[in-house]
């Protein structure tokens, strides 16, 4: 995308100007978002997005700029304000570009670049919408979402990087609206992967209707929470959101080399249950949070973030293995051109153990069965948290009694992971947008259905 | 090539297609700087340019954005969207306005030419972090910043609309993390100003240390139903989070559950909202509205009745009414609703009322967007604040939820203030305001 020529003429001027390490990121990638609303198609949008992301770095200062313009000068006149108040003497030559490109490990077949596949979106969605309805009359409305991306990039550095990369992202939402005449509530379904339009074959929009609607009627029914502290069951799947934002963003060096996370002295130290183990695996083939290099042209790892219960690696880019001392685990990722790589979570999730559900629920005299998380935050510093819990069931006497609405957990970090004493064998993962300082990036979530023994539940009852 | 020239031949293959259309430009350039242990972490410098088309054929509406400005990028903007419109459905309410205004915002006013150099700006930066950093228990500032942003959007249309707006923001943010034996806490602030010298770093690096100071103590209070009072900065965010309410969008899509309620009771009647555009002081300023229809401003709630939802063009012509100047569209986004800056009536209540007896004040939430259903009304959020009596802090709280139906919540407003504020973004100016009887879970 970008002639080497003027990639060598601008990065040997970037390091011209004092740096130590100088990138250029490019990015062209096609998006097409097609959107349906009351059994119709709402709309059909489409865009290339194109910029050129430059990074500069001077001791442990990380400069960063970006254009959407490609000529050399306009390169250079960033790289000139970027240094400006750090001009000196150059440091370091430029290595010859070595090219190489990765190994595919997510191969796509029906990618944007080659048919944005409308017709068959539609219908799928189409298909979708009419299981939604034909569930139930209560069903009042449904919003259906199919999103595909392609991202080409290429990587230069003055290390002599010189690398390329696609990823064909794809994913497919359907929301459903149940309404009684007084309450209205809410359900949705989405499948998504690394890989092109092919995943068709793979899903079953009446799987996805239909799991809309139960969820939809399910919280239209459904009674106001109980709260105070208690035990919550926490299902599989996108239940591992809790671990995501808990624990999973306080392992990333973003946080750590900040002391702004409270595991950043934690090495080597129980920090969990020891029923708890856990990994973020860049890895695994065509999976939503894949990738085959990370945004700093590294090959990916698969990482193990705890083991037992004791804390065995942070997820390091290039900048937070200088500045912790600990190896790259090729987890350098930014939403685009206009960020500058940090490191972030790639599929994370709490490996499957041997807890039988019905001894889970059975063990709890009062508490709740977190059968469907939403989304949540967390502040790194202090590590508290706050998920929404989505689709959500009373426990007591150790039976399931009736579904509840609007729930919140909230805690810490470092308790919930000790609160964790039953992890399950039904494990899965789901597919979500993680935003963070390098912007949204695609991530997968999971874990098995576990038990946790004690957390804040705000309800309304 | 111009923009003008480029937005003209955009423009001029539209019409030879047999369609109409209207073309944003946005443009944008910006600085932003971070500090950490005494020198820059972050320096980041970003020019940025947008090309955001929409047209409409045959009464079917496509859409396509290219951040590339090369000739072939730009006719493959205007075929992508012509054929993105064809699988569209028909949608006659929406049309290209048959607007030929010429508007333009004072750049003067809103984009002042700002003398201050980068190394003041560093110099800024490095002064929070150092001097936040240096207060007591103060472990470090992991989030800090300075930034400056100027912002221009370009509105063309086929029907000779030509609107051009502009603003700068500076801004500066601090969040101090304290740690005091097994008790940590992180708080914040920030300020915005369009004149760097109207920063004042002093200010904000004391409020952003007494905001976490504050709170470090903070334990759970126990469950209950408690009188609520939310700050100036979290009382905006909490009727954004539900701002749904108002759109004309949502109710022409079957989702706003206030559709049908127009001249109805839906608050108490002590509560008259409105949305006010045309307020300089504030950054939801806004001369025009994305499709170009002139900014006016406008009473949603009156004395606790409903008294009008947002619309644009489409909307409006759906409802058989007139657009509200409230038309929302970037250039990746279709044609949408949207508020410029909600301003809340002050009360009657002084001080003394208003912060008789125990009251709860929130002076934050978490989950803001994932503990709420803006159809239902239904939230449940993490919060933290201070318990009070009588005006006076009894003790800090953390660790706690509030719950309950935003929609029924409106109803339950026991006093509103008699002092209005602007949040710190200048993005919405409100009275305090004290709900009865919030679920609380400690």
């Amino acid at each position: 995308m970008l002639q080497v020529t003027k990639a060598e003429d601008v990065i040997d001027h970037g390091l011209s100007l004092g740096a130590d390490f100088a990138e250029l990121f490019v990015e062209r990638s096609l998006t097409n978002a097609i959107s349906t609303l009351s059994s119709q198609v709402q709309s059909v949008e489409s865009g290339i997005d194109f910029g050129i992301g430059v990074r500069l770095v001077f001791g442990s200062k990380v400069l960063y700029g970006y254009t959407n313009k490609t000529e050399a000068e306009e390169l250079k006149r960033i790289m000139g304000e970027l240094a400006a108040m750090d001009l000196r003497d150059p440091r370091v030559s430029l290595q010859a570009f070595d090219y190489s490109a990765p190994v595919e490990h997510h191969p796509a077949h029906r990618i944007l670049s080659a048919d944005a596949d409308v017709d068959s979106k539609v219908a799928y969605l189409m298909a979708a919408d009419a299981a939604a309805r034909a569930s139930s009359n209560l069903i009042s409305q449904t919003r259906g979402a199919c999103r595909q991306k392609e991202q080409r990039i290429e990587i230069f550095n003055s290390e002599g990087l010189h690398t390329t990369d696609a990823r064909n992202y794809v994913r497919a939402t359907l929301t459903a609206i149940a309404s009684d005449g007084q309450d209205q509530a809410t359900g949705m379904w989405s499948d998504g992967g690394l890989l092109g339009w092919e995943i068709k074959e793979q899903v079953d929009p009446k799987k996805t209707g239909d799991e809309a609607a139960r969820q939809a009627l399910v919280n239209l029914g459904a009674k106001a929470c109980p709260s105070g502290r208690m035990p919550v069951v926490i299902g599989n799947g996108f239940g591992g959101v809790i671990f995501h934002e808990a624990c999973g963003h306080l392992l990333e060096t973003t946080s750590v080399a900040k002391k702004a996370s409270v595991f950043h002295d934690k090495m080597g130290e129980m920090i969990a249950n020891e029923a708890v183990s856990a990994v973020d695996d860049g890895t695994m083939a065509n999976e939503w949070g894949s990738i085959n290099i990370d945004d700093e042209g590294m090959q990916t790892q698969n990482t193990q973030l705890i083991k037992d219960g004791r804390l065995t690696s942070f997820l390091v880019d290039r900048l937070g293995a200088e500045q912790t001392g600990f190896e790259r685990t090729g987890s350098g990722r930014r939403e685009s051109y206009k960020y500058a790589p940090a490191s972030r979570m790639r599929n994370t999730f709490i490996e499957a153990g041997d807890a039988e559900f019905d001894d889970m629920i059975s063990s709890i005299d009062r508490g709740i069965y977190a059968a469907q998380m939403g989304g949540g935050s967390v502040q790194p510093g202090t590590g508290e948290f706050n998920f929404a819990v989505t689709e959500g069931y009373y426990i007591e006497n150790g039976k399931i009694q009736y579904p509840v609405k609007a729930a919140t957990l909230i805690s810490t970090g470092p308790a919930v992971l000790k609160e964790i004493s039953m992890v399950g064998k039904d494990f899965s993962l789901a597919c979500g947008m993680c935003g963070s300082v390098s912007g949204a990036v695609p991530t997968s979530v999971g874990q098995a259905t576990l038990k946790v023994d004690e957390i804040l539940v705000g309800g309304q009852a | 090539m111009s923009i003008v020239s480029q937005a003209e031949q955009i423009l001029d293959r539209v019409r030879a297609a047999g369609a109409e259309g209207d073309l944003i430009i946005d443009q944008g350039e910006a600085l932003s700087l971070k500090a950490k242990d005494g020198a820059l972490e972050e320096h980041k410098v970003t020019s940025s340019q947008v090309f955001g088309l929409r047209v409409i054929k045959d009464n079917r509406v496509g859409t396509a954005y290219s951040e590339a400005a090369d000739g072939e990028s730009l006719v493959a903007l205007v075929d992508q969207a012509l054929l993105n419109a064809s699988y569209a459905a028909v949608e006659a309410h929406e049309k290209i306005l048959a607007n030929a205004l010429k508007l333009e915002t004072q750049d003067a006013q809103l984009s002042p030419i700002d003398q201050a150099t980068v190394a003041e700006k560093i110099e800024l930066a490095l002064t929070i972090e150092a001097r936040l950093a240096a207060k007591p228990m103060v472990k470090n500032v992991p989030y800090n910043g300075v930034q400056d942003s100027v912002g221009e959007r370009r509105v063309y249309s086929t029907t000779g609309l030509e609107a051009r707006s502009k603003a700068r923001m500076m801004h500066c943010y601090a969040y101090a993390l304290i740690e005091s034996g097994d008790k940590n806490a992180m708080e914040g602030i920030g300020q915005a100003a369009r004149r760097f010298v109207e920063l004042d770093p002093d200010r904000l690096v004391d409020q952003a240390y007494q905001n976490t100071f504050d709170i470090l103590q903070g334990a759970a209070i126990p469950s209950g139903k408690y009188d609520v009072i939310f700050d100036e900065e979290i009382l905006p965010s909490l009727f954004n989070v539900f701002s749904m309410m108002f759109s004309g969008k949502s109710a022409k899509d079957g989702v706003n559950p206030m559709r049908d309620k127009l001249g109805e009771e839906i608050a108490g009647s002590k509560l008259t909202v409105r949305d006010l555009p045309l307020d300089t002081d504030g950054f939801g300023y806004a001369l025009f509205d994305d499709e170009g229809t002139p900014a006016q401003a406008l009473c949603l709630i009156k004395e606790g009745a409903l008294s009008s939802l947002i619309h644009n063009s489409m909307t409006a012509s759906y409802f058989n009414s007139v657009s509200t100047g409230h038309g929302t569209r970037g250039p990746r986004s279709t044609l949408g609703v949207g508020l410029h800056q909600l301003e809340i009536d002050a009360g009657t209540a002084d001080d003394a009322a208003l912060h008789a007896g125990a009251y709860l004040v929130v002076t934050d939430l978490t989950g803001l967007h994932s503990g709420a259903n803006p159809i239902s009304g239904e939230f449940s959020f993490g919060a933290s604040g201070y318990l009070c009596r009588d005006g006076v802090r009894v003790q800090p709280v953390r660790g706690i939820t509030v719950a309950g139906n935003f929609y029924e919540l409106l109803k339950r407003i026991a006093l509103i203030g008699s002092e209005q504020h602007w949040n710190w973004a200048r993005s919405a100016k409100m009275p305090s305001i004290r709900f009865a009887d919030l679920s609380v879970s400690g």
